[in-house]
């Protein structure tokens, strides 16, 4: 909570910026010598205190949100113009600790020596009293000892680029949408996020990293009251860890225009024919279906049982690694925390692990767990693939999702080839609901878009569809991927997991493919 | 734990700084601390503070934002600064509403000081006596202990102040065979932490258990369902989104009526279904002001089945030339003196549900939602459970639900993940409730 003596802070905003120094400023190599010493504050009261291992995070997070939508007033025929500026920025660190063979963790926004010592005092007491009720004391995968700095690549940081620019951007995009008078309210927004991020731990790292990521979207909403009936068409470009350089290529002006047509389109199309059909999902769909029953059932925390209570557990078990068929020969699955703006990438994770790739799904075997530090022991692996990450310095790093992508199909396969061999599908093209059971069994997709494919060809806009399958049929019924010219990088911004609740980013890239025979229903 | 006194001088220190004719700013600072176990053993312990102070700046109609951290002197000056720079170089928003004038706000005590300053030793009492009492029947036990101290304060150059200090506190459990063919859950919440009962909450988890091993595939299709509070919770939580004015007169919501207008008025439920807030019930939390800053009361939304009030926010009042709506403090489900037995009695054939997971909107306009039976889905006939059947996927709406209900039982506050903290509802009997697969998932 908020003391008096937090009031006496002095500067804390400057301090950080200190600490952390600018994009502008000469890269470095080296992590900052004044974090390393409020670091060894921390290590050094742990270890005093009998801690036998002892990490820090000190982490500074900016968010800067840009939104403007423009809606119809029923009642005087005009739009109505509302915008919305907010930038955010958090500060602090948090102390992870083993003692008496158990994890402690303790968190606080105010960064100063004295604090930093106290803090770890707690997250000391955290573990000694866990310890009573532990399992079996924490092991921890072997990791080498890293000195460096980590910057993810970009040629404009967005928070340096002004205000005005992006407003106008939003605004000449809702004003193109909101041209045809039938279509109800139009809607656009960019989102910028930045992590400042050191690691220091006992074993002797010291990693200092900055992460850039940028997020557009744009969508328009049509109404027909006399049918009942309210649509949405959007245009989300992937989500980058990238500079604001990738706004222009989030093409809004094109695309504007575009979305007006599909959602009137959308508000006249034909409710769907439920039954088995082929599908031909594209990278922006493919994106969340590949999270949902790939990510999650891949994650070694859930098939031990360690998220029984909140997130589940998973089909996958460690006695199917290298032996279950859950996909398709042409379904190769890597996860990978080096891939080129992804959102999950990253120099190190918070365990200080160096960023890795790995295989998950091998021709449709299923070869290997998402893991951390404490977790390789339990399935026999010699160290962790890199999947640690905490969404806040208040926050425990645990094992979540890297990117994870699916590898495209041979070079001559095209989504028109893909289309060609199907006589009775459905083209779906964005995301919309979604939900999955806690085993990652069952799951439900809608889209954005839907268009019928009949006879081989793409026709008109269906609307209504939802499709239903269980994740290992799903993934054998798959006969067709695209080749690499068509692969994209799709990414999510709102996976929960955890109790405390966390959520993270992570990208994942697909090429267009195909499924057959999957169960379509009618929605409401 | 920041006081009433503390908050108003760094509320008055942060307007000091204001250059604009509008400054609205709020306080919020929380401590946790939490407890987790898994695989019967603990796994991850914390303690963690944070604090956050956004403030909104308005000048001719055009606002700045930001929320931040810091608190030091330097850091509020700052802040107020760039959301004054924010303001200058913003749109002005045609939906704009001014400030507030102070307001009287309702005291509302959910502060149990024992609850705000329980520590680790404290919370793993309820692990240990969950972890014992799966261990006693072979059983695995996940689960997650926790409390939270909150403050929070909000302020404009008005001279509109509010404060409020609340403590809350939660146990989850799942209970689950070695072999992974059964699984029970429970939970509480307790505004005073010394009422929470793991014990109990640690038997319905292992009774639960083990009534769900062995559980027998049936077809989807409509059922009667009898729903624990918990499950009703999740479905009637969407009732929170589904009551906006706004959404209801622009033809976006269940509400609207077709060809334009509302159906405010309308008797869409059956009798039994009152649907209502009230700040002054002491069992689930509550906040002094709403989203507008206006002062919580009492509001009925549906009376006796028919939809008596809708909720117009400042600026859409405004534009209809209305009283704004007094914000909820919560939302209750009244009941009817019956057990959750007598709402099994009462079922020829139906499902008992313990609780969902994973819903989300198919399609908001008629709330139809998709998600999954969990953690025990139990056949009922001729008024008798008799066995445990595969977990379900639905594809319904809430609204159609409480207007299939039949019968119901006593409200209670529900611990429920993704679940709002304030929500009084009741188990529920209801007819035609519509599953769509069946899942292998236990």
């Amino acid at each position: 909570m908020i003391s008096r003596r937090a009031l006496l802070e002095s500067s804390a905003a400057l301090f950080a910026t200190r600490l952390f120094g600018s994009s502008t400023d000469t890269p470095s190599k080296r992590p900052s010598p004044e974090l390393q010493n409020l670091a060894d504050v921390a290590l050094h009261q742990a270890k005093k205190l009998g801690a036998t291992y002892a990490d820090i995070r000190i982490n500074r997070y900016q968010d800067q949100r840009v939104g403007v939508r423009l809606s119809k007033d029923l009642t005087t025929g005009k739009d109505l113009e509302s915008p919305f500026v907010n930038g955010e920025t958090s500060f602090g660190f948090g102390v992870r600790v083993i003692a008496d063979g158990s994890w402690g963790f303790a968190a606080s926004p105010l960064v100063n020596r004295e604090e930093i010592a106290r803090i770890a005092g707690e997250a000391v007491t955290v573990a000694r009293a866990s310890a009573k009720l532990q399992n079996r004391p924490v092991e921890l995968a072997p990791v080498p000892v890293y000195q460096d700095r980590w910057t993810s690549p970009f040629r404009r940081n967005p928070f340096d680029v002004p205000m005005a620019e992006k407003l106008e951007l939003l605004r000449a995009s809702v004003q193109e949408i909101k041209k045809d008078p039938r279509v109800f309210s139009g809607n656009g927004f960019l989102l910028f996020h930045s992590e400042d991020k050191f690691f220091a731990s006992s074993e002797g790292s010291a990693i200092q990293q900055f992460i850039v990521q940028t997020v557009g979207d744009i969508s328009a909403h049509a109404v027909d009251r006399k049918k009942g009936l309210s649509k949405s068409r959007n245009h989300r470009p992937p989500p980058l860890e990238t500079g604001y350089e990738y706004v222009a290529a989030m093409n809004f002006g094109e695309n504007a225009p575009r979305i007006r047509e599909e959602v009137l389109e959308q508000l006249a199309a034909p409710p769907v024919q439920p039954g088995k059909k082929d599908l031909v999902l594209l990278p922006s769909h493919l994106c969340l279906t590949i999270h949902e029953s790939l990510g999650h059932s891949t994650e070694l925390d859930r098939a031990l049982g360690y998220e029984a209570n909140f997130a589940g557990t998973s089909f996958l078990t460690p006695d199917k690694m290298g032996k279950m068929r859950i996909g398709s020969e042409l379904v190769t699955v890597y996860g990978d925390r080096t891939h080129p703006e992804g959102l999950s990438t990253v120099g190190y994770d918070d365990d200080g692990v160096k960023a890795t790739r790995f295989t998950i799904v091998d021709k449709g075997i299923f070869a290997h767990f998402q893991t951390i530090r404490d977790q390789a022991h339990l399935i026999g692996e010699k160290e962790s693939r890199g999947c640690c990450y905490a969404d806040s310095w208040a926050s425990i790093p645990f094992q979540r999702i890297p990117n994870v992508w699916l590898a495209p199909g041979p070079d001559s396969v095209t989504p028109e080839d893909l289309i060609a061999s199907v006589e009775d599908g459905i083209l779906i093209d964005g995301t919309g609901s979604w939900s999955i059971d806690q085993q990652r069994y069952n799951f439900q997709f809608g889209g954005d878009a839907f268009w019928e494919i009949k006879g081989g060809k793409k026709g008109g806009m269906l609307s209504r569809v939802a499709y239903q399958s269980r994740t290992p049929d799903f993934w054998q019924a798959c006969d067709g991927i695209a080749g690499p010219a068509y692969w994209q990088q799709y990414g999510l911004f709102n996976d929960g997991k955890g109790q405390p609740e966390q959520i993270n980013a992570m990208s994942h890239g697909s090429a267009p493919a195909r499924f057959r025979q999957i169960n379509v229903l009618l929605t409401d | 734990m920041l006081t009433k006194d503390e908050a108003q001088k760094l509320a008055e220190k942060i307007l000091s700084y204001s250059k604009f004719p509008e400054c609205e700013i709020s306080i919020d600072g929380n401590e946790d601390a939490f407890v987790r176990f898994a695989n019967n053993g603990l796994t991850t312990s914390g303690l963690v503070r944070q604090q956050q102070i956004s403030i909104s700046s308005t000048k001719d109609r055009k606002t700045g934002n930001t929320s931040f951290n810091q608190i030091d002197d330097k850091s509020l000056r700052d802040a107020v600064a760039r959301s004054e720079e924010m303001a200058e170089i913003a749109l002005p928003n045609e939906e704009h509403v001014p400030s507030l004038p102070p307001q009287h706000y309702p005291e509302i005590d959910r502060l149990d000081p024992a609850t705000a300053s329980a520590r680790s030793p404290e919370l793993i009492v309820h692990a240990r006596n969950v972890i014992d009492a799966a261990r006693s029947k072979s059983l695995v036990a996940a689960g997650f202990v926790q409390r939270s101290a909150r403050a929070s304060a909000i302020a404009s150059k008005t001279g509109l102040f509010g404060y409020s200090a609340s403590a809350d506190s939660s146990l989850t459990a799942t209970v689950r065979t070695a072999a992974g063919d059964g699984s029970g859950w429970a939970s509480q919440p307790a505004i005073r932490f010394a009422e929470m009962d793991s014990s109990g909450v640690a038997r319905r988890a292992v009774e639960k258990c083990l009534a769900s091993r062995g559980a027998k595939r049936i077809e989807p299709g409509k059922y009667t369902v009898v729903m624990e509070p918990a499950a009703v919770a999740a479905l009637v939580g969407y009732f929170g989104f589904a009551l906006n004015a706004r959404a209801a007169e622009e033809g976006r919501s269940f509400l609207s009526k077709d060809g334009g207008g509302t159906r405010v008025g309308e008797k869409m439920f059956p009798d039994i279904i009152n649907l209502r807030s009230d700040p002054t019930i002491t069992s689930i939390p509550a906040r002094p002001w709403g989203f507008d800053r206006l002062p919580v009361q009492a509001v009925t939304w549906i009376d006796a089945g028919v939809v008596t009030s809708l909720r117009y926010d400042r600026f859409w009042a405004m534009q209809k030339g209305r009283q704004p709506s007094p914000p909820d403090a919560n939302m209750i489900l009244d009941g009817q003196p019956n057990a959750i037995d007598d709402l099994i009695a009462a079922t020829d054939r139906g499902l008992l549900i313990t609780h969902f997971w994973y819903i989300r909107f198919v399609n908001p306009k008629t709330m139809q939602l998709t998600g999954l039976t969990r953690d025990g889905l139990l056949l009922i006939e001729n008024g008798k459970i008799t066995g445990p059947v595969m977990n379900l996927r639905f594809n319904e709406s809430p609204v159609r639900l409480l207007q299939n209900a039949k019968m119901l039982g006593r409200p209670e506050r529900v611990q429920e993940d993704e679940v709002s903290d304030d929500l009084l509802v009741p188990p529920l009997q209801a007819t035609e409730f519509t599953f769509s697969s069946v899942s292998d998932a236990v």
